[in-house]
């Protein structure tokens, strides 16, 4: 999901590269790409993006690929590893579970983030600046760490390790960043406005529904669509603290030991590979059509 | 103005930390009153406002509105609206539902509510704006929207926050006055904040000038102008030239006052703190000073000192006069009423001679 989401500041790289180039392009009067001070740039940029994608172009590649040996040379077209992928109970039941957990996950944690956020933006209160710092430690504490803390804190108190604990693991990475998304997007639009509708005479939470809600929902549902996307791709976490029931990348994990589940998995691989693609890409078209009437609302 | 004490704010003071942003403050603001409050950014009017509108909750004092004390009441329960500096117009509605946000509660009809917003286009000067998103507009309409959007609850009171602050020169001035006729059709009692002196000696019935959290002096804008009661007043509203000096004693109606530079000085305006003796600040308005290239008849208030500048600003000159013993050069201002192009050669530092009448000269203290 990572390569989905660096994939689009690749392209932004590459489009700026391209932006380089152009008034060069004109001024030279000649067809074709004008060698100068920016050909370095320029070969860095591609250069940035093979090293970039060819790895990940590898995913669907062999996932077509007739041959238990992910190896060249290709040994013709098959799309038995997709029909594998598909009727494996193991694989589908760890995909549920996963999106189980990044469903309730996302929408528990982007509920907390935006009354957090909504908090840290909108009012005065003693100690503001440590509460957030707590909030937003387990960015920066390791994973391993926070995932043998975890562990051992559930053993202590005879948690049976199940989806339950994984999620409560997930929430807590998650609702950094859904707080981090969200308050970007209140502090983008002016407290006056919730003031505004305080006083013609909505009450709060009236205030918060007709005004504060429509306001940050783009915020909303990039928060939504990132922490489902974080809690989908974990694997740390989830490992140290999955009991029966797995989620997708700890099954995925758990398939690398036999070589001949390796094509089913590239297949899977390119599966996420697409899906993310689209999703981040929509979360991007949502974020730039919240941005429009905002700007009329900054003048 | 039926009701002097409409509003009525008794020792009120906020503090934040401890920084006394309102600092006990009292006066009463009257029924279908324009009243401004004034000063420099800091002084504690926007404070002052927004715990009219319930925003902010006094640290000490009470504010009553229409006889009803308003302590711990919210904002949504208080008969005032707001207009806000910018506006704050709901950019993910039309100027229609923009209008009509605080009428949901009102009890009445869609179409009783339609016709109320067409009204309010009506009266604002933008009919048929209705669908326009909030972003279509300009500066000046989305002004009028946020008038109009307060003005529909029909509020006993309407607090504005400097509301012409970010429109242009001409918009401004136009505004001024559409505001100030707005404010006598509809009768409603306004409070207008502004740092811009002009502002509110053209709209207001009466003035608050504020510094440092505290009310220096509450007066008509011909009163703040004429008869500043302090000098932090007159030095605040418009220009005025400032002298030191002390008290002599009284001649009939006149102070006479011993001023550096000037010589005996005859004042006949009676300041509230005006002392009997010592020390005084003697203050007189550039344009309240003739000024003449030959000596004038003899009169009780004349000065002779030479020309050091002078500037010509079309309708009027402005000239600073060096006078022997005065700390500063004396502003004057004089009226082009006829026209002339020969302008005043101020490097020639011609003897001039300057002269105001026994009733131009102020006596201040602090």
């Amino acid at each position: 999901m990572t390569d989905a989401a660096a994939s689009i500041t690749a392209r932004k790289a590459a489009a700026d590269a391209r932006g380089e180039e152009t008034p060069q392009h004109i001024q030279s009067k000649h067809e074709g790409y004008h060698w100068t001070a920016e050909a370095p740039m320029f070969l860095y940029a591609v250069w940035y993006l093979a090293f970039l994608y060819i790895p990940v172009l590898f995913l669907p590649l062999f996932s077509f690929n007739d041959s238990i040996y992910v190896a060249f040379p290709l040994q013709g077209f098959t799309l038995d590893w997709y029909e594998d992928m598909a009727s494996n109970p193991a694989l589908l039941g760890a995909l549920q579970n996963s999106l189980k957990v990044g469903f309730v996950v996302s929408l528990l944690a982007t509920f907390l983030g935006l009354l957090a956020a909504k908090a840290m933006t909108r009012y005065r209160m003693p100690g503001k600046a440590p509460v957030t710092t707590f909030i937003m430690l387990p960015l920066v504490v390791p994973g391993i760490i926070l995932g043998i803390a975890l562990l051992t804190m559930t053993n202590r108190l005879g948690m049976e390790l199940s989806l339950y604990t994984i999620g409560l693991a997930h929430m807590l990475i998650c609702v950094p960043f859904a707080m981090l998304v969200l308050m970007s997007r209140l502090e983008g639009f002016d407290k006056n406005l919730e003031e505004a509708s305080l006083d013609l005479g909505e009450n709060a939470l009236q205030t918060f529904l007709r005004v504060t809600l429509p306001l940050a929902w783009p915020g909303i549902l990039a928060s939504l669509l990132l922490t489902f996307t974080i809690s989908f791709d974990e694997f740390l976490l989830a490992f140290f603290l999955a009991g029966n029931e797995v989620t997708l990348p700890v099954y995925i994990w758990s398939q690398l030991r036999f070589p001949n589940r390796l094509p089913m998995v590239l297949s899977l691989g390119a599966c996420i590979l697409v899906f993310s693609f689209f999703l981040v890409t929509f979360a991007e078209v949502v974020r730039r059509r919240g941005v429009g009437p905002q700007r009329g609302a900054a003048i | 103005m039926s009701r002097e004490d409409f509003i009525s704010i008794r020792n009120a003071s906020k503090h934040f930390g401890s920084v006394k942003a309102v600092d006990d403050i009292t006066f009463d603001i009257g029924a279908g009153e324009f009243f401004s409050l004034l000063g420099a950014s800091g002084c504690g009017k926007t404070t002052l406002l927004r715990m009219l509108a319930g925003f902010e909750q006094p640290t000490l004092g009470n504010i009553y509105i229409d006889g009803q004390p308003q302590a711990g009441v919210p904002p949504h329960q208080r008969p005032v609206n707001m207009v806000f500096q910018n506006y704050a117009i709901f950019p993910h509605l039309n100027v229609h539902k923009n209008i009509a946000y605080g009428m949901r509660k009102a009890g009445l009809s869609k179409a009783d509510v339609d016709r109320k917003v067409d009204e309010m286009l009506e009266l604002i000067k933008l009919p048929g704006y209705g669908l326009r998103g909030a972003h279509q507009l300009s500066g000046g309409q989305r002004q009028r929207v946020a008038l109009a959007r307060a003005l529909i609850k029909q509020p006993k009171v309407l607090l504005l926050d400097e509301p012409l602050g970010a429109l242009d020169k001409k918009l401004r001035e136009q505004m001024q006055l559409e505001l100030r006729a707005l404010q006598r059709d509809v009768g409603i009692t306004f409070v207008f904040v502004t740092h811009d002196q002009e502002e509110a000696m053209t709209m207001s019935d009466r003035i608050a000038v504020m510094s440092l959290g505290q009310v220096l002096q509450i007066d008509s804008p011909t009163r703040l102008y004429e008869v500043p009661q302090v000098k932090e007043v007159a030095d605040f509203i418009g220009t005025i030239n400032f002298f030191e000096g002390s008290i002599r004693g009284r001649e009939g109606e006149s102070t006479v006052v011993e001023a550096a530079g000037l010589g005996t000085v005859h004042s006949q305006v009676a300041t509230g703190s005006t002392p009997a003796t010592g020390q005084v600040t003697v203050a007189i308005r550039p344009e309240k000073i003739s000024l003449s290239f030959a000596p004038p008849q003899a009169g009780p208030n004349v000065v002779e000192g030479r020309m050091q500048a002078a500037a010509y600003l079309g309708d009027r000159s402005h000239y600073y006069v060096r006078v022997e013993g005065c700390e500063f050069p004396i502003a004057v201002a004089a009226q082009n009423a006829e026209r002339r192009l020969d302008t005043v050669d101020a490097d020639r530092h011609e003897r001039v001679w300057l002269s105001w009448a026994e009733d131009s000269a102020l006596l201040l203290t602090a």
